[in-house]
């Protein structure tokens, strides 16, 4: 798996216009994130062979999604799928171009998705399982908030170390023009804000947004022909595990993302050390936790003095989530992550920068936390300027 | 005025026996005839050996608390009126976790590792959920 280090590159990236945007359609958003990703490549939309989609939403049985995506865009692709990690399909699809490419199924790769949270024409279906909707839990707030509920009976983190995490992606987010979230978040207001899902509170989740993000990945060999600077994917890891619910084995350990960042990191040959900047998947702030612990940044019984310390803010030693996160710039499903990861390396991110930052984390979650067995996907990619 | 009812099961094949015990007052689950391992929620093979030979067994009915949760916004329409209500998660003497309600309980008193056990609410004539109920007598509440 190593010799494929470094040798691919991510060289567009792209987002739609997003937020509470309800008039546009899924496709409308997707092209849009994906014309910006291609025009940012520097490519030609006829370069482009390989096309990956995340399976939208709320979208009921849409065949061929993936191909429908390429014909909008007059692509005549040679390798196509609809992927569906949930929230980890941003990063696995960067790991599947790779792969493809390597085999020789493609040369350049479109890895997009969006979202319309009110699609027109769609019989909206409730998702979960007998053994759970029946006693009103339903969707993945739930599990988010038995996560909290049990990393705080575990490690003892308490709520002001959720509320930071908040607060500094509110700070980050501010400095971010684009950010669906405008106004500024104390860690009074975060501890004042009411219970979703107790010990869940609304601050601890991210909005719903509408709009799509894509990029672009191609050899580092091909991108030395284009105008910006490539993001090089070193390293990508993913793994999938219900070790919430239903252990497995001997697992009395919950921190599921462990396997994707072994992956990850022994692909890249960096430790957690070796880090400038990290893009968590944050859809609720317990998944940042779970990341700082599974990607090795702290033990479980440090994280709170990490938070503490201010190391996740731009000034720190972690700066993460540098356009706000799912949390406060917008759901958009991990691309404004990659996308973000990106500018970071390429120093596209005025106030925000990171100074040189060299080495980007960037996480994936996702996959069907509401049905039985709540199952979860881990994806991450390193990626280096 | 039109009201939305609460989304009740509808048994497969796998799952049917599981709602059966629950009408007739039992929890029973899948253990698998060759390597013993009872899971849950129902399948057609075990996860352990690919066995596809399994029996349902009554299990004891009581467990801790694994986790909890309080629901303020409900996320379906039908249980808004519920609010706020109470998940749990259960952890069985015999291995499984599964999700339930705890009753006879303010959500106050609820705590990780709290003894529990099964009791049966009746629905309607196809339908009984399982739920769960403190053990200890002096945190369990009257029936109302």
């Amino acid at each position: 798996m190593a010799n494929l280090s470094g040798k691919y590159a991510i060289v567009g990236v792209g987002t739609s216009r997003f937020g509470k945007l309800q008039g546009v359609s899924t496709m409308g958003f997707t092209l849009e994130a994906s014309k910006r990703a291609i025009v940012d490549s520097g490519l030609s939309h006829t370069d482009i062979d390989g096309v990956l989609v995340m399976m939208p939403a709320i979208m009921g049985e849409q065949h061929g999604w993936a191909a429908r995506v390429a014909a909008y865009l007059g692509i005549e692709p040679t390798f196509s799928a609809t992927m569906d990690m949930g929230g980890a399909t941003a990063c696995g699809s960067v790991q599947t171009a790779i792969a493809a490419i390597d085999a020789g199924y493609c040369r350049s790769v479109l890895c997009c998705f969006a979202t319309q949270n009110w699609p027109q024409g769609v019989v909206m279906q409730l998702f979960g399982s007998e053994f759970q909707v029946p006693y009103g839990d339903v969707g993945a707030i739930t599990l988010m908030a038995h996560i909290k509920r049990r990393q705080q009976h575990e490690y003892g983190y308490t709520d002001e170390h959720y509320g930071q995490i908040a607060v500094t992606w509110r700070e980050h987010a501010l400095l971010n023009p684009d950010a669906q979230m405008k106004k500024p978040m104390t860690l009074d207001a975060y501890m004042n804000s009411r219970w979703v899902a107790e010990p869940l509170r609304l601050f601890d989740c991210c909005p719903n947004t509408d709009g799509g993000g894509a990029c672009i990945v191609t050899s580092v060999e091909h991108a030395r022909d284009l105008p910006k600077r490539p993001a090089r994917i070193l390293g990508a890891g993913q793994s999938h595990s219900s070790e919430i619910i239903h252990p497995r084995g001997n697992d009395g350990d919950h921190w599921g993302g462990k396997k994707a960042a072994a992956m990850a990191f022994g692909m890249a040959g960096l430790t957690p050390q070796d880090i400038d900047v990290a893009q968590f998947y944050d859809a609720f702030t317990p998944r940042v936790i779970h990341d700082l612990v599974a990607y090795g940044f702290c033990n479980p019984d440090e994280v709170g003095v990490f938070i503490d310390a201010g190391n996740l803010r731009l000034t720190g030693s972690l700066p993460s989530n540098t356009a706000g996160g799912l949390i406060s710039e917008g759901h958009l499903s991990g691309f404004g992550h990659i996308r973000e990861g990106v500018r970071q390396l390429r120093g596209e991110c005025g106030p925000r920068q990171v100074k040189d930052a060299e080495f980007c984390l960037v996480t994936g979650y996702g996959g069907a936390p509401h049905e039985a067995p709540p199952t979860v996907s881990y994806s991450a990619l390193v990626l280096a300027r | 005025m039109f009201a939305l009812e609460k989304p009740l099961p509808r048994p497969t094949e796998d799952s049917a026996p599981y709602w059966e015990a629950a009408r007739e007052g039992e929890l029973r689950m899948q253990r698998c005839s060759d390597c013993g391992h009872i899971r849950f929620p129902p399948a057609a093979l075990c996860a352990r050996c690919l066995s596809e030979t399994l029996e349902w067994v009554k299990l004891s009915g009581r467990g801790t608390v694994f986790s909890w949760i309080v629901v303020h916004q409900s996320q379906h329409p039908a249980f808004n009126a519920d609010t706020p209500y109470n998940v749990t998660i259960v952890e069985l003497e015999e291995g499984p976790r599964l999700h339930t309600h705890l009753v006879e309980c303010t959500n106050e008193h609820i705590h990780i590792g709290m003894p529990v056990e099964v009791i049966f609410l009746r629905i309607n004539d196809e339908v009984t959920l399982p739920k769960f109920r403190p053990r200890e007598l002096p945190q369990r509440l009257a029936t109302c």
